[in-house]
């Protein structure tokens, strides 16, 4: 594991091959609870946690695993990991656990997390896996967060639940509802795509374009 | 700087009476309204245009009309700057501008601050009639004025007298409330043959047909001829419904999708949370107009089809088993 690779997983996974605005992974979440900032940031730490743990559990032990059951077991592992934070929630942030309800249940079936076992973990170290899974669930976090930001500072007036515009603000309801975040992932798939593109055109002659089509299964329908 | 568009100004022309006659239901107001909405469309599309090297076109001004006259007398004037540029922004520029766009920008940037804004846009209707004196200034009513639309007079079961309906003398959105007027620039649109007068039709229908339904079925919300009067109605069969880019081509497609609208209005308006339906109506609509378009397209090539095989007797016959 040199110190080259892993930051070139960490500079992909934030940005090159972000899973939200270039792998368009996990969407269903980001229009259910980003409306409101401290359940994202929960959300988006349970969902790189999860991501992490069960890729370096699924890397450690893919040897045993046979090919035509693996995902089964995938899933298996992965429900494991999100079990345990639903309890460890439940434990000791109750308010939230109670606010996020379903969403929690529901990371099981996020998939950046099946992506990553499935595009990297099946090829690579259990250290370097974990890396990588908690790189994308940062990534993952970084699009989130900066989405609630928006939600919650123009839906709420409120920032974390602290009051930051004055009272006279006019709330926008669309922003409170999902529809708003459709608008704003879209912007940012847009901008920063757009700013891919524009550092890709003096560089063009030297390297091949960074993002590949990632091996991972079509994206989840939005059922939430 | 403008693109030259000789059917987006007929529209203009068709709109400038209407205008004109909001201004003396509701007073210098609409103006402001006007110039802000017309001027923040128009910054938005250069924005854009500028950068692909095109030109503004003029649909622009018949949508930051549109949207203008379709907002509540007492807007507040950020929310109308908010609604326009939403509407070219995130509904006409980012789908490629002009001709590319899928849904009705007016109409979208219209819901978009309907919805957002449900509860400073509901209270901002105000008595019309003397250049906006009826309601105690000329410019714009203060907040305890506010008064209810003959739609949500409606939901109360209270009816609104036919002939100020017909006059346009009833609360409502600036430019919406002249009957009179807008069945003129109907005429006018149709004449030129700016607007499809077959869109304009189906809608009407489907809107009577559905109101005739559930009157009959014992709903007395759904008042028939009220249900066409009241509201933006007309002015949206007039000028929403008849948008060449995001109204179907075929004959057939646009008689289905008039009576889709028609009839969505009438339902929104019976059933659900909002007392206006019309701005979902369009949306739906606009959302299956190319599949309208392309079901009757399919269905007429299975139908030449069908006739070369017939003509050309048995040996065709065989040729097409």
């Amino acid at each position: 594991m040199s110190q080259s690779k892993t930051m070139s997983i960490l500079k992909d996974n934030l940005w090159t091959n972000n899973p939200i605005f270039i792998q368009i992974l996990g969407i269903c979440s980001t229009l259910a609870v980003t409306n409101n900032l401290r359940n994202t940031a929960i959300m988006t730490i349970g969902v790189a946690l999860t991501t992490a743990f069960s890729s370096f559990t699924l890397s450690a032990i893919k040897e045993l695993i046979p090919r035509k059951v693996r995902m089964i077991v995938q899933v298996l592992v992965i429900s494991f990991y999100v079990i345990i934070i639903d309890i460890l929630l439940r434990a000791y942030l109750p308010d939230v656990s109670k606010q996020l309800g379903p969403y929690v249940g529901l990371i099981i079936t996020n998939c950046i997390i099946m992506g990553r076992a499935e595009a990297f973990a099946q090829a690579n170290k259990p250290l370097l896996s974990f890396w990588d899974g908690l790189t994308s669930g940062l990534g993952y976090m970084a699009v989130l967060m900066a989405i609630a930001v928006v939600r919650e500072l123009l839906g709420f007036g409120t920032l974390f639940g602290l009051r930051v515009l004055p009272t006279a603000f006019v709330p926008w309801t669309i922003m409170i509802m999902a529809p708003s975040a459709f608008f704003l992932v879209a912007m940012v798939m847009w901008w920063a795509k757009n700013m891919q593109a524009a550092k890709a055109k003096p560089a063009q002659g030297k390297a091949g374009t960074p993002a590949a089509k990632p091996a991972t299964p079509p994206a989840q329908p939005a059922k939430a | 700087m403008f693109q030259k568009q000789p059917m987006m100004r007929k529209v203009l022309y068709a709109l400038a009476p209407i205008a004109a006659f909001s201004v003396y239901l509701y007073g210098p107001r609409v103006l402001v309204v006007l110039a802000l909405s017309l001027g923040a469309g128009i910054l938005t599309e250069y924005l854009f245009e500028k950068k692909k090297g095109g030109k503004v076109s003029e649909a622009v001004l018949v949508t930051g009309t549109l949207f203008a006259l379709s907002m509540p007398p007492a807007v507040p004037l950020w929310i109308v700057v908010i609604g326009i540029v939403f509407a070219i922004f995130m509904a006409k520029e980012v789908y490629g501008g002009f001709g590319r766009n899928v849904f009705n920008p007016a109409i979208a940037g219209r819901l978009f601050v309907y919805i957002s804004f449900a509860g400073v846009m509901g209270t901002s209707f105000y008595a019309p009639g003397n250049f906006g004196m009826a309601a105690g200034s000329l410019f714009g009513a203060p907040d305890a004025l506010s008064a209810a639309t003959p739609l949500a007079l409606m939901r109360t079961g209270q009816s609104t007298p036919i002939v100020d309906l017909l006059l346009g003398m009833r609360p409502g959105a600036i430019g919406e409330s002249s009957v009179l007027l807008i069945t003129l620039a109907a005429a006018y649109l149709i004449i030129t043959k700016t607007a499809q007068w077959r869109l304009i039709l189906s809608t009407i229908l489907g809107g009577a047909a559905m109101a005739v339904i559930f009157w009959s079925a014992g709903i007395q919300k759904a008042l028939p001829l009220e249900s066409l009067l009241a509201g933006s109605f007309l002015f949206v069969a007039v000028f929403m419904s008849t948008d060449p880019v995001s109204a179907p081509k075929k004959k057939g497609a646009q008689w289905a999708y008039g009576a889709l609208i028609g009839t969505v209005i009438v339902i929104i308006r019976t059933f659900s949370l909002f007392p206006e339906g019309t701005s979902f109506a369009i949306l739906i609509g606009n959302t299956f107009a190319s599949l309208l378009d392309k079901l009757v397209t399919d269905a007429t090539k299975r139908k030449q089809t069908r006739a070369t095989v017939a003509s050309q007797g048995n040996t065709g016959k065989e040729a097409a088993q």
